[in-house]
């Protein structure tokens, strides 16, 4: 019945999407529309699948982390992917996907070093120094940027920060092909860490003596969350508060068990990012709102209602 | 039309660089900010933070007395023998008042005004300018006229500006959107010099209902509004495609898909300036070479 609901939810966003925009275009002819076919489309099943692996890795760094503001920016990707962006744009790097790149690569980089920062105190990934670690990095990475930023030409990086405060503007067929090629490989070895990641909330200690292999699910769950991350951030900049209330919700409906959870939030964040979207399209229309601003505006009411509800339930 | 734009880039040529500075007596004017800025003679030594105005300084004939600019003050060539003292926007106020000037020019901004208030606490006189349209350009030119005692020049400038301001549109010619940046998508909109050079040009800029100077819009009304070309403000050859231009979700532009492409080149469209009349005339022939 949830199962259902939550799969109907996303046909409707889906559809809504796909129906509503800036330009009114006849129920009758949207089969037959270039806008709707080359943008509108590819916007919307790009929301889910930058929406998803947003909410998937919130979900596994919540649970890796044993946090529950873990967000997948928390950890230094953003400020990495920003850095790569500010300097391929200063550089004065062409081409139309030399920013995407670039701002894949940085994300990649700030993962790259925040894991091996986390590796210090030994092989299981301890979470307060892989958080630690990932604040740091950001932050080191933020700095520079700015740095960058202050020296340069202001204006066009000023767009690049622009760009990074997230949106769905770069969505084609093309972006939603690389994204269909690349999120499997990381969806599937979170799916595959469900169980053990169940176990790990019991601590670390019973976790390994029920057959967890602790420090092996830590550095998995933890790359391919980061993975999730930098392909979203390299197609859409920084969405904020979908992987964070997600998962959140996700778990009031459906309970802890990761084996329902992952999935939930994939289509949970899709729809709460296809949603939003369609609202910063056309609310304003023919102005752009960022849908960061409108995630957080949907999402953090409707974290509030049900967590009020589900509190109020169990008390 | 094309000649009153040739008849008036003549006037200009007349205005710019002539007469010495007036004899010194006491002047007070307002400036954009409502501030009342009041020399007891004409600025000998002017720091000017913004490239618009450096523009404006040597247009009047004031580029002798000029003792600081921003590293982007590149326009004319004459500017690039004034020392820099650093960024236009939150100035170094240090390397500022090492100039000695009694008078320094700000471009209107939130982000000036603590430099403001610094500037008066060190007894440096101050003018803030605003510079967003062809109008604001020309009370300028009048204001930087009177305060560096070449009246005479500056409001012939403004007269000739103002006039360019309040002539008729041209017949359109072509529907234009001026796309600032790609992703998000800005383009300019109806409260921008742009939009009026277009108007004076035959250029109809397409995001002329936007009342701000540029907006982030989603490239799907680019593309519903279907524009005859893409303008793009930048100063490289007018045969590079913008890299934009190749991502596949701005193909669903048709202009993009056509290649009608304008290169609007940044040392005169990159902002208002006395030389608009001539970025009239550039955009009309942009135009007309590309049919």
């Amino acid at each position: 019945m949830k199962n259902a609901g939550l799969v109907a939810l996303s046909v409707i966003a889906l559809a809504l999407a796909v129906i509503l925009g800036p330009t009114s275009v006849p129920l009758g002819d949207l089969i037959h529309s270039p806008i709707v076919r080359d943008l509108r489309v590819p916007r919307a099943l790009l929301g889910l699948l930058v929406g998803g692996a947003l909410g998937v890795s919130g979900a596994g760094l919540q649970a890796l982390v044993r946090n529950p503001l873990a967000d997948p920016f928390l950890m230094g990707l953003s400020g990495g992917a920003g850095l790569g962006a500010v300097g391929a744009i200063a550089l004065h790097l062409s081409g139309p996907w030399a920013l995407p790149l670039a701002a894949f690569l940085g994300a990649l980089a700030a993962m790259a070093l925040v894991y091996r920062l986390g590796l210090v105190a030994g092989a299981t990934l301890d979470p307060r120094i892989l958080l630690l670690a990932g604040v740091v990095v950001g932050s080191f990475a933020a700095a520079i940027s700015t740095a960058i930023v202050s020296l340069s030409e202001a204006e066009q990086l000023r767009n690049a920060m622009l760009w990074l405060w997230g949106g769905l503007s770069g969505a084609s067929w093309t972006t939603v092909l690389v994204m269909l090629i690349y999120l499997p490989v990381p969806l599937v070895i979170l799916v595959a860490a469900a169980r053990p990641l169940d176990l790990m909330a019991l601590g670390d200690e019973p976790a390994s003596y029920l057959g967890a292999d602790v420090a092996r699910v830590r550095r998995r769950v933890y790359l391919a969350a980061s993975m999730l991350t930098a392909a979203a951030v390299a197609v859409s900049g920084v969405i904020g508060f979908v992987g964070l209330i997600v998962p959140h919700i996700g778990r009031l409906i459906w309970g802890h068990r990761h084996r329902a959870l992952i999935p939930v939030s994939f289509l949970g964040g899709g729809i709460l990012l296809m949603l939003s979207d369609t609202l910063a399209r056309t609310v304003v229309a023919p102005r752009e709102l960022p849908v960061g601003i409108v995630t957080a505006l949907i999402g953090v009411p409707a974290f509030a209602v049900l967590l009020r509800r589900w509190v109020g339930a169990r008390a | 039309m094309r000649r009153s734009v040739l008849h008036i880039g003549l006037l200009l040529l007349l205005a710019c660089g002539r007469g010495r500075p007036q004899a010194p007596s006491a002047l007070s004017v307002t400036d954009d900010a409502g501030r009342t800025v009041s020399l007891s003679g004409a600025a000998r030594r002017v720091v000017s933070l913004a490239p618009s105005s450096t523009e404006l300084l040597f247009a009047v004939g004031a580029g002798p007395q000029v003792v600081g600019r921003t590293t982007w003050c590149r326009y004319p060539a004459a500017a690039l023998a004034v020392p820099v003292v650093g960024d236009g926007l939150d100035p170094n106020i240090e390397a500022v008042a090492a100039t000695h000037p009694d008078l320094v020019v700000l471009y209107r901004s939130p982000s000036n005004g603590t430099a403001i208030t610094q500037l008066d606490q060190l007894g440096i006189k101050s003018v803030v300018l605003r510079q967003d349209l062809l109008v604001d350009v020309a009370r300028d030119a009048g204001l930087l006229g009177t305060l560096t005692g070449h009246q005479v020049a500056g409001d012939s400038i403004a007269r000739v500006l103002d006039s360019l301001s309040a002539s008729p549109a041209a017949s359109v010619r072509a529907r234009v959107a001026i796309v600032v940046w790609d992703n998000p998508p800005i383009v300019i909109g109806g409260g921008s010099f742009l939009d009026e050079l277009g108007r004076l040009a035959g250029a109809q800029n397409v995001f002329h209902d936007l009342p701000q100077a540029s907006a982030t819009v989603s490239l799907e009304s680019i593309a519903s509004r279907n524009p005859d070309f893409i303008a793009v403000v930048d100063d490289s050859s007018a045969s590079n495609t913008p890299s934009f231009a190749r991502r596949p979700e701005w193909r669903a532009v048709p202009a993009v898909r056509a290649g009608h492409i304008i290169h609007l080149p940044g040392t005169l469209f990159g902002r208002p300036s006395p030389r608009a009349a001539e970025a009239v005339a550039a955009y009309a022939r942009l135009l007309n070479g590309t049919r």
